[in-house]
C-alpha cells in the first residue's frame, strides 16, 4: 500500500517534470504544467458557500493540518525504508481569490532528482473564486492517484462539509 | 481433566505475564485523574470501514518553566463523553492520538494532534474530538460559567511555550 502510494508520488513528479530536468517552481508553473501531465489531473467545483467562508476555513485549516511531518516505516522480510515528508502550505487571500499551495519536501529516504523550491515540490494547488454572493469556484490542480486523504479534506474545507485533518498516515 | 486444569491454569499464568510484561514495557500508564474536571472532552469516532477501528487517547504532560515536559498519563477517550481534570494557572501539554488499525491487515497507523493549553481558573474547556473516515478535529472551547461565549482556543505549539 505504502510502496504504491511511493510509486504513485514518485511517477507524478516525473512526468511533472515532463523529463526535461526541471519540475515547476512557482504555483503558475505548476498550474501551466498539471493539465497535459500524466498522473495529474485538473478538478473544478461548485460550492453553496461564500468566497470569504471558503477562504477563512483555508486559512485556519491549512497552517493547522498540513503543516506536518510524517514518517512512514515499511518493513518486508527483505527491506526496511523510512519516508519521512515534510508538508507545506500556503495560503494566500485577496478579493478576488483565495490561493492555497501544499509542497512536500523529502526529508529522508527518497532523493530529489530535479532542483525542488524551497518549501519541496508542489504537491497541489486550489483556487477558489467568488461566484456571487453565496458560492464559490474551486478549482484543484493535483495529482490524479495518491493524496485521496489530503484532496478529500481539502474538499470539505470548501464545502464545509466534515471539516477536519487529513490522516496523512493514510 | 485434571490435565486439563492444570494447562488452563498455566495458561491463564502466561497470559497474566504477558499482559503485566506489556503493561510495564508499553509506556503508557493511566492518568491520575483526581483534580477538579476542568476539561469535558467529546469523542466522535468512525473509521469509515468495516476492517478497521479507530482509538482516540490524549496523553497528557506536565510543562515546567523551562519548557520541558513531562509525561503524567493517558486518558482512553472511549466513551462519548469524559471528563479530565488538569491544573489550572499552569501550562500542560495535550497530545490526542487516534490509532488506526485494520482487522484483516494488521497496520496500525497513528497520527497526533498536540497542544499546549494553560486553563484559567473556574474556567471550563469544551474539546469535540472527531476521526471520521480519515478526517480528523480537535476543537477547544473556553467557557467561563459566568459569561455565555465559549471562544475557541487556537492550537498553540510546544515551540511557542515561551511566550506563555
Amino acid at each position: 500500500m505504502k510502496n504504491s502510494v511511493f510509486c504513485a508520488i514518485t511517477l507524478f513528479t516525473i512526468f511533472l517534470s515532463g523529463c526535461a530536468g526541471t519540475m515547476p517552481q512557482t504555483a503558475d508553473e505548476f498550474r501551466k504544467a498539471v493539465p497535459g501531465a500524466f498522473m495529474a489531473k485538473v478538478d473544478t467545483f461548485e460550492v453553496d458557500r461564500p468566497f470569504i467562508d471558503v477562504a477563512k476555513t483555508f486559512q485556519s485549516m491549512a497552517p493547522k493540518c498540513l503543516d506536518v511531518r510524517i514518517k512512514t516505516i515499511s518493513d518486508t522480510y527483505q527491506s526496511h525504508q523510512v519516508i519521512v515528508a515534510k508538508y507545506n502550505p500556503t495560503v494566500i487571500v485577496t478579493e478576488e481569490k483565495a490561493e492555497l499551495y501544499v509542497q512536500e519536501r523529502h526529508e529522508a529516504g527518497v532523493l530529489a532528482v530535479y532542483k525542488e523550491p524551497e518549501k519541496g515540490h508542489f504537491l497541489m494547488v486550489v483556487d477558489a473564486i467568488p461566484l456571487d454572493k453565496n458560492r464559490a469556484q474551486i478549482t484543484m490542480y493535483r495529482p490524479s492517484k495518491g493524496h485521496d486523504v489530503m484532496v478529500k479534506a481539502i474538499k470539505g474545507w470548501a464545502t464545509g462539509e466534515n471539516v477536519g485533518c487529513p490522516d496523512l498516515t493514510k | 481433566m485434571e490435565t486439563v486444569t492444570y494447562m488452563i491454569n498455566r495458561h491463564v499464568i502466561v497470559l497474566l505475564l504477558a499482559y503485566s510484561i506489556l503493561a510495564g514495557c508499553s509506556g503508557i500508564k493511566t492518568y491520575q485523574n483526581t483534580l477538579d474536571k476542568n476539561l469535558h472532552i467529546k469523542t466522535e469516532t468512525e473509521s469509515g470501514s468495516m476492517f478497521s477501528k479507530v482509538r482516540a487517547a490524549v496523553d497528557i504532560y506536565r510543562v515546567d518553566a523551562d519548557c520541558k515536559i513531562e509525561y503524567e498519563g493517558t486518558v482512553q477517550l472511549k466513551n462519548l463523553s469524559v471528563d479530565v481534570g488538569i491544573p489550572s494557572s499552569r501550562l500542560s501539554y495535550l497530545v490526542f492520538v487516534f490509532d488506526s488499525s485494520g482487522f484483516l491487515s494488521g497496520s496500525s497507523n497513528t497520527i497526533t494532534y498536540s497542544t499546549l493549553l494553560k486553563p484559567r481558573v473556574g474556567y471550563n474547556y469544551d474539546i469535540k474530538v472527531r476521526y471520521i473516515d480519515d478526517i480528523y478535529n480537535v476543537v477547544i472551547r473556553e467557557t467561563d460559567p459566568r459569561m455565555k461565549k465559549s471562544p475557541e482556543i487556537e492550537r498553540n505549539d510546544l515551540n511557542d511555550c515561551g511566550s506563555f
